[in-house]
């Protein structure tokens, strides 16, 4: 019962995911012309502008986690225990 | 399985648009849309250019290309301004301030002019940044040209030659 | 290795290219615990045509404790070595195994862009007393609506091997003693072969991950950038820690044996997360979410949230909060139980137990007077919860806290420039 649960859950997840990207797909009231572009070529702009605080992190996170993933540290196994 | 399917195929829709037709910047052939701009002195106006070659180029600081194209424009206004090239660079940047300080380290001996709230570029259709239009002496849009790329500026000056000869 | 995915960076690369170091220490200290401490360098070279080559190098010092799995003893115990040293164990004290390992590991990174498509080739490589993970990874990007939209597939193979000082015991076992003196406990001595004691096992065992990787970046408005990324991976091999153990309890919670824990031999893993990044007037907030659940039925709800606030004279400060929960893979025990017949696994690893973790800091980001380069400096402290009264606890272990809460702290130094 509780594979179903989750099974469940991760299909709705599918379904607000494909959702948002169609809704924002056709929403014309998002305009964004190519001289507006200014803010987003910020170097901050960026959800994980560093790669080495993001490889930090992971490594942290995964010794003391049970989860991993996430942009896709595809992992850099460790015996970090 | 269906379901995955049918999400999969959802989520492809929302990403479709992009490989639908987008409005093309305006075409070569077509009269170029007329601006009258604050320039660094004075003002900038296509129809005070008619009987010119024009090279129009949209720019802004924060455009790392842009940054490219500077001494090329600076080249080509050397060069061709004797032979009736007119360079007029528009910026797009928000804030004057940024324009300012690019044109502090990028020396641009041509026409500035400045357009904030980005109406020419849409009379113009900008589709990438820089974007630059070749205009000849009647205002006749001649060539349209986005990005820049140092290979390509052998191509840009054999264009503005050949206007600028006739 | 990095199987990174989200829009391009912006090519400011100058006529001959950009160079880029990015360099960042950790400080890391677990009360009573653990100890890191973690350099890490990465060089980037962007070539005029948006190419880029990086390689990121990292040492990792660690030193310190980590729950055994064990219970506790649920007696006072004194023990003295043939040196002649008295230790003393107080009754609800946690059992730890002490160890010490040195890790490095190096990471390199190609990728160029070719029109919309901007393919990318890692390699990865780390080494560690008892642990080596080699693998690679492919991705390819995609430009779509005048670069609104960046679409990223990728997929990424690890070999890892796992050599531990005594071999590997075929698990829900007794654990094979160290032949050496009583100072010496697992991760002291270094591994020069296989285990003498018995074990039939061959000393290395291999694990092979394979990952896949399918996100979506999205440009909202000119403030406003949202991303969507799931990532599946299928771990196939030795996945059992084979430091670890299980404490097998009589009824009135004390220890008749202690038995080496047993994982599966493949995991199934998948993650949802979904990012925003929002650009107020000058500060910047970023937000995300990750959904994580996998076939050893343990699933997690992990959300982060951090606000850059700048400040004059090109500095920023960063409060960071993160919170994470986790609940409980099928075949975690926090005990045996004496009498019971075996489960087919067990771990008493806390890792796949009941978990909270809070994350609370901040980082301040600065130049230093008039030279060049960008620092910045994290400090945060991380708690750890998990379950003080599991219900499998029995007799005296019911009175005992057998999972205090984890105080940690933590300390980045970084430094990055561009030239």
């Amino acid at each position: 019962m509780l594979q179903v649960m989750t099974r469940r859950r991760i299909l709705s997840l599918w379904f607000v995911l494909a959702a948002l990207a169609f809704a924002s797909g056709c929403a014309g009231a998002f305009k964004v012309h190519p001289w507006d572009r200014d803010l987003l070529a910020e170097k901050k702009m960026s959800y994980s502008p560093d790669p080495v605080l993001m490889a930090i992190d992971d490594h942290i996170y995964f010794s003391k986690e049970g989860s991993t993933g996430g942009m896709g540290a595809a992992g850099g196994g460790c015996g970090c225990n | 399985m269906i379901r995955k399917l049918f999400f999969a195929v959802l989520l492809l829709m929302g990403v479709s648009p992009a490989f639908a037709g987008r409005a093309p910047a305006v075409s070569e052939g077509a009269a170029a849309p007329d601006f009258d701009l604050t320039a660094r002195k004075g003002k900038a106006s296509l129809a005070a250019l008619h009987g010119k070659v024009v090279y129009v180029d949209f720019w802004a600081s924060w455009c790392g290309p842009c940054a490219k194209s500077f001494p090329w424009l600076k080249a080509m206004h050397e060069q061709y301004a004797a032979k009736g090239l007119v360079i007029v660079a528009i910026n797009l940047d928000k804030k004057r301030e940024k324009a300012d300080e690019f044109l502090a380290t990028h020396p641009a001996p041509f026409t500035v002019a400045f357009d904030p709230d980005g109406k020419t570029a849409e009379a113009y259709r900008v589709a990438g940044m820089p974007s630059s239009y070749l205009i000849d002496a009647s205002g006749k849009i001649v060539l349209v040209h986005a990005g820049f790329d140092p290979k390509d500026a052998a191509a840009l000056e054999a264009r503005i030659k050949e206007e600028c000869s006739k | 290795m990095l199987l990174a995915s989200g829009l391009p960076a912006a090519a400011r690369a100058g006529t001959n290219g950009t160079t880029q170091i990015d360099a960042s220490t950790l400080f890391y200290g677990e009360q009573g615990r653990v100890k890191v401490l973690e350099p890490m360098a990465r060089i980037t070279r962007i070539y005029p045509n948006g190419q880029s080559i990086s390689a990121q190098l990292g040492i990792d010092v660690i030193s310190g404790a980590s729950p055994s799995g064990a219970t506790p003893a649920g007696v006072m115990q004194t023990t003295t070595s043939a040196s002649g040293t008295v230790t003393t164990v107080s009754p609800d004290q946690i059992p730890v195994t002490d160890f010490q390992d040195l890790r490095g590991s190096l990471d390199v990174d190609w990728k160029k862009p070719f029109g919309i498509f901007t393919p990318a080739v890692g390699g990865h490589f780390s080494r560690e007393k008892d642990y080596q993970s080699v693998g690679g990874n492919v991705t390819l990007s995609a430009d779509l609506m005048q670069k609104l939209t960046t679409v990223t597939v990728g997929v990424g193979m690890n070999h890892d091997s796992t050599f531990p000082v005594n071999g590997i015991s075929t698990g829900l076992t007794v654990p094979i003693q160290t032949g050496g003196g009583d100072d010496s406990r697992p991760g002291d001595a270094i591994a020069e072969g296989p285990s003498e004691s018995g074990s039939t096992n061959p000393s290395s065992s291999p694990k092979k991950v394979i990952n896949v990787l399918a996100g979506v970046s999205r440009v909202l408005t000119r403030r406003w950038m949202l991303g969507a990324h799931v990532t599946r991976t299928l771990e196939d091999g030795y996945l059992t820690e084979p430091y670890k153990v299980l404490s097998v309890l009589d009824a009135a919670g004390f220890t008749v044996k202690q038995l080496t824990e047993k994982r599966p031999d493949t995991r199934n893993r998948t993650s949802i997360l979904g990012t925003t990044v929002y650009h107020l007037s000058s500060d910047v907030l970023y937000g995300s979410y990750r959904f994580y659940q996998d076939d050893w039925d343990l699933r997690s709800n992990t959300v982060d949230l951090k606000w850059r606030h700048e400040l004059e004279d090109n500095r920023f400060f960063m409060p960071h909060l993160r919170y994470y929960k986790q609940t409980e893979s099928s075949f975690f025990r926090s005990n045996l139980v004496d009498g019971q017949p075996l489960p087919e696994f067990a771990t008493s690893d806390y890792r796949l137990g009941p978990l909270e973790t809070v994350t609370v800091g901040g980082t301040y980001g600065f130049h230093f007077m008039e030279y060049p380069g960008e620092w910045t400096i994290r400090a945060e402290y991380m708690a750890q919860i998990g379950d003080s009264h599991p219900d499998e606890a029995t007799g005296v272990q019911r009175e005992f806290d057998l999972y205090p809460t984890q105080n940690i702290g933590s300390i980045v130094v970084g430094y990055s420039i561009a030239f």
